[in-house]
């Protein structure tokens, strides 16, 4: 989750998936962004045409095995927006987010995603939207922020973390810095995409949470995701790969905290 | 009080009347559309079902233009209990389930072709309700051209 739109979740939670499969993971994926739906694409499952089997509905999985749901697999083409039937649209807003939370908890409970350690939940922006998922999952184990050093983007993640820990009550395992640095192609020469007042870490210190890491911004990251292919695997050497892994080891060990 | 009879639905609400037996008093309840459809988002089947639940069942059944093409239905409510409730299931199942369907004339068709395809099975549904509450069973482009200022075709 962020709050923010734009900084990265969905890349983060294609990539956190992609770094938790590698070191034995059971992970799964569930797009809870129902009006922007894009984790399918991202993790290369786009053509998967949804299924029923024994009661519950087939999870997408990409080549590595992971399971996917999104309802982006439910809309029959990339430019179909997401509509809900009914009578008349009009006063929509009165019954849209109920059908919306209804959908959701659908997408979560009847899939069949097979035996999971861990299901990664890409949240929409909007820091109420974490605080719906709560109420439909009292169990949810934790939080992963994402943020950018955008000051705009962080003072919306600091807003989002603070409802996280104080109001929905539930534990956040870090903060991600995404697009932190870039780095030259031709020199390698690297540099901050944002410089501000503070930075994410100490955001993070200031609410008490852990810094996961930094990935830096990486032009082909994104397209290559699409391809459903690791890109740790495929790019080990790069930076950015390095720095995924990384997250995830240290996702990898909040969670072995948690299990103890 | 007895039940008389039931009106539409239309547009998303409908009425009940109920009559005294003795005095004839005649007493009508009209649902709320956004109560209605409030309701119905949650995925309760009024009146109770029949059939077992599918999975996704609310969300395949509620998408406008979904990747699935045949939605599921309300089972009929001849299992519930509350006559009333009864009545209002039965009565919008029968509506959606049992369609009046306008003819439409290649003209209209056309006009129904040239908007985006994603779009085209709402606009249409929504012409042949418009069509259908206006007493008219074939749609041609005068019928379009009643409805544009109201659908912004």
């Amino acid at each position: 989750m962020s709050g923010k739109g734009g900084v990265g979740k969905s890349t983060v939670t294609a990539c956190l998936a992609d770094g938790l499969t590698r070191l034995g993971v059971s992970t799964g994926v569930l797009d809870a962004d129902l009006n922007g739906p894009c984790m399918a694409r991202m993790m290369g499952v786009k053509d998967h045409k949804p299924s029923s089997q024994n009661g519950a509905m087939i999870a997408a999985r990409n080549a590595y095995g992971v399971p996917v749901m999104s309802m982006d697999m439910f809309l029959p083409e990339d430019e179909t927006p997401l509509v809900w039937e009914a009578p008349s649209q009009q006063g929509a807003y009165t019954w849209r987010s109920m059908v919306e939370m209804s959908a959701l908890r659908e997408l979560l409970s009847d899939t069949d995603w097979g035996d999971l350690d861990v299901l990664l939940i890409d949240l929409p922006p909007g820091a109420e939207r974490f605080q719906n998922l709560a109420d439909l999952l009292p169990d949810l184990t934790g939080a992963v922020v994402v943020s950018t050093a955008s000051q705009t983007a962080m003072t919306v993640v600091s807003r989002s973390i603070s409802m996280a820990l104080n109001i929905a009550e539930v534990e956040v395992v870090g903060l991600v810095e995404n697009m932190s640095t870039m780095v030259c192609p031709e020199c390698g020469y690297k540099d901050r995409v944002f410089i501000g007042v503070e930075t994410v870490e100490e955001l993070a210190r200031r609410h008490g949470v852990p810094y996961l890491g930094a990935i830096p911004f990486n032009v082909g990251l994104a397209d290559f995701l699409e391809t459903g292919r690791s890109y740790i695997e495929m790019h080990a050497e790069h930076p950015a790969a390095h720095a995924i892994l990384e997250v995830a080891q240290r996702v990898h060990f909040w969670l072995k905290n948690q299990s103890k | 009080m007895a039940l008389k009879s039931t009106h539409g639905p239309f547009d998303g609400s409908m009425s009940i009347v109920y009559e005294c037996p003795t005095c004839s008093m005649q007493t009508a309840m009209l649902t709320n559309r956004a109560e209605t459809q409030m309701v119905r988002s949650l995925g309760v089947k009024i009146g109770g079902r029949t059939a077992p639940e599918e999975p996704m069942e609310t969300l395949r059944s509620n998408l406008a233009s979904g990747q699935e093409v045949s939605p599921e239905r309300p089972a009929p409510s001849t299992g519930g209990k509350c006559p009333f409730t009864g009545m209002v299931n039965d009565a919008i199942g029968a509506a959606e389930s049992e369609p009046e369907k306008p003819v439409w004339t290649e003209g209209a068709l056309a006009r129904i072709e040239a908007i985006p395809g994603y779009i085209q099975p709402m606009v249409k549904r929504n012409v042949e309700n418009f069509a259908l509450e206006h007493g008219c069973f074939e749609i041609d482009e005068d019928v379009m051209d009643a409805v544009r200022g109201r659908l912004g075709i």
